[in-house]
């Protein structure tokens, strides 16, 4: 029998067989919906690890120091890093709320409550930088000058109250900044931060959350104010808080990583002494944490999911086989007018497999739906085809695997005794 | 020419006492015969129009059909055979409920290399060889039963077989429809067709050239 006409049987037999065609369907429908669940979620990761190792930059090295580093000293470090490298230094960052340094940041009498205040080189761009900038970016000039310019974070207005994400997303301070630079425009305007007037030269517009790609870590958490690295210390002298300095390093090409982290060790112990100890840390090896442990919960995962289509194809065989007994007469007779072995046994396959194809289209459904109720940020979730094919390919495969055995036992009977079955 | 030919054919269905459903049959059937078979139930005629059919396999001696020794046949042989040498008519019809009559007619055709397009022209051309011109689209559910054995007759011609098989063809039917079938198969012995018909009903036996009466697996 060729496959148009098999299929247009297996049909009709599953049309008329429409209880037991169901449980089959049901059972692998199951199946794929926790498949495709999976499949979409662990798709999901895979692109966004991708996404985040690409802003992040390659041959990205990262340290902390106790010892600000002077401009001299950032040439001078720059130099031994490996060719085109990018080193950007970023200070620590205090909360204007904290209390201790400001209580209120103030815009033209307004009050605008949170945030936080960090002082950054203009190589900051380099790595990680997601934002939509609107106006400019701090500049050498303003770092030699120690300009009192300010480059501000404005979190999307789209961020979902209903979801949680901070502790802090409730806060007064986020609300107080987002409304108001929702309907003031703020660049070129004065704002004051501990007591000192900064002009406002550039927005920086953080992306919405699905969008960010950054670690978390790296993401901005409040609001932020960033303003050139010197005109930081120059505003914050004494304190001791106020030292630590990140260093980041963008080399380009992960193969140099490694020299760069050296180098990196190397020139500040030679600065800054024996105690130096800095904890030098490669981009690429968090990446690998994150890739195994994103690869952990895909094992994790794809065994229920395995569980899950043998299941499904246990009810496939049980359906297959039920209908392979109550059509023993069926068999006979289709064996009677010249069915072949190969005939019988195709035409059973070809059924289940039609029940898993379909079975497979209803648990995309049921497993898009798990999805969009289920997973904790679906605002991540990407359609992609080649899910919507494995999950096919593996129904078909399951139904075809498991209805073997069954259809192999009816393509067995002899004849005669399949004929005297009624 | 003979079409079929049994030497000593033996069939025993194990058991905790062994039957000898067939005991040394032989039997030759010759090309445009019209036979039929008779004996009480039991009696092993069924037996015997399985194995010629090819549904069966007997356990001792030979059978030969069209030339061809069957006995070491593998079961894709037999099949082929069966499929373009034998055309089957049961007693109760064995039709697919849930197939048109044109389907069922056509299923026959569809387990061989027929080209797709001209199986349902060669279907219709049975059906209305058959006068079921006007039921082409009707299931067997809506037919009477000489209406299902006359689709039957159909089904069995589909792949221009050399033999038919009928077993208790009007069985199941009354006395009118069992007179048409009777009629349609001589029209087809008329047109050269081979019949081997088993029957109980003498009168009906009497319409064919050779009667072969069966007792306890031989024959008498």
């Amino acid at each position: 029998m060729r496959l148009p006409d098999l299929m247009a049987t297996g049909w009709t037999e599953v049309w008329a067989h429409k209880m037991c065609s169901f449980l089959s369907f049901f059972a692998i429908a199951i199946g794929i919906a926790t498949f495709f669940y999976t499949l979409s979620i662990l798709s999901q990761r895979y692109s966004r690890l991708g996404q985040t190792a690409k802003v992040a930059g390659a041959g990205r090295v990262e340290t902390s120091t106790n010892h600000p580093l002077s401009l001299v000293q950032y040439q001078d470090l720059k130099a031994r890093l490996p060719e085109g490298s990018s080193l950007a230094l970023t200070t620590r960052n205090f909360n204007i709320s904290n209390g201790r340094w400001w209580n209120t940041l103030y815009h033209r009498g307004n009050k605008l409550l949170g945030g936080g205040v960090r002082g950054i080189l203009p190589s900051f761009k380099d790595a990680d930088f997601v934002y939509r900038l609107e106006g400019r970016f701090i500049n050498w000039k303003d770092v030699e000058n120690k300009h009192r310019v300010v480059v501000m974070t404005v979190f999307p207005h789209e961020v979902k109250k209903a979801k949680k994400r901070f502790w802090w997303d409730d806060e007064e301070g986020v609300q107080l900044v987002k409304d108001y630079s929702a309907h003031h425009h703020l660049l070129q305007q004065q704002i004051e931060l501990h007591h000192q007037t900064f002009t406002i030269v550039g927005i920086l517009h953080l992306p919405t959350e699905s969008d960010d790609v950054r670690l978390s870590r790296n993401r901005e958490d409040r609001p932020m104010f960033y303003i050139p690295y010197t005109t930081w210390y120059d505003l914050y002298p004494e304190e001791k808080d106020t030292r630590q300095v990140d260093i980041r390093v963008v080399t380009g090409k992960e193969s140099t990583a490694k020299a760069a982290g050296r180098s990196l060790a190397s020139y500040l112990r030679s600065q800054f002494g024996v105690d130096e100890k800095p904890e030098i840390e490669f981009f690429q090896e968090k990446m690998e944490e994150h890739l195994t442990q994103a690869r952990k919960s895909l094992n994790n995962m794809l065994f229920m999911g395995i569980i899950a289509m043998i299941a499904g194809g246990i009810g496939i065989m049980n359906v297959t086989m039920a209908v392979i007994f109550s059509r023993t007469k069926e068999i006979g007779i289709r064996r009677a007018i010249g069915a072949s072995r190969k005939d019988i046994l195709f035409q059973f396959v070809v059924e289940a497999m039609l029940l898993g194809l379909c079975g497979s289209v209803a648990g995309m459904i049921l497993g898009y739906m798990a999805v969009l109720h289920l997973a904790e940020d679906t605002s991540q979730m990407t359609f992609s085809w080649w899910v919507v094919a494995l999950s096919v390919l593996i129904a078909l495969v399951t139904s075809f695997l498991f209805a073997l055995y069954p259809a192999w036992q009816a393509a067995k009977l002899k004849p005669v005794d399949a004929l005297k079955n009624e | 020419m003979v079409i079929a030919q049994c030497k000593k054919l033996i069939k025993v269905y194990p058991g905790a006492q062994d039957f000898r459903a067939l005991d040394e049959v032989s039997l030759s059937i010759k090309e445009g015969e019209f036979v039929s078979i008779m004996g009480p139930s039991g009696c092993g005629k069924s037996t015997l129009l399985n194995i010629l059919g090819l549904l069966d396999e007997p356990t001792g001696g030979e059978y030969i059909l069209n030339g061809v020794p069957t006995q070491r046949l593998s079961d894709a042989r037999r099949t082929e055979l069966r499929r373009n040498e034998i055309g089957f008519i049961f007693q109760s019809f064995n039709l697919m409920p849930r197939l048109s009559v044109l389907e069922n007619i056509a299923l026959p055709m569809r387990y061989t290399n027929m080209p797709r397009a001209d199986i349902l022209p060669r279907a219709r051309e049975l059906a209305v060889r058959v006068g079921l011109e006007k039921k082409l689209h009707s299931t067997p559910l809506q037919l009477s039963g000489g209406q299902c054995q006359r689709v039957a007759c159909a089904r069995s011609l589909a792949n221009k077989p050399s033999i038919i098989l009928a077993d208790e063809p009007t069985g199941n039917l009354d006395s009118k429809a069992s007179a048409e079938i009777l009629t349609l198969l001589k029209e087809l012995n008329d047109g050269g067709m081979t019949i081997i018909m088993v029957t109980h009903d003498p009168k009906i036996a009497q319409g064919t050239h050779r009667i072969i009466h069966v007792k306890d697996g031989k024959i008498v």
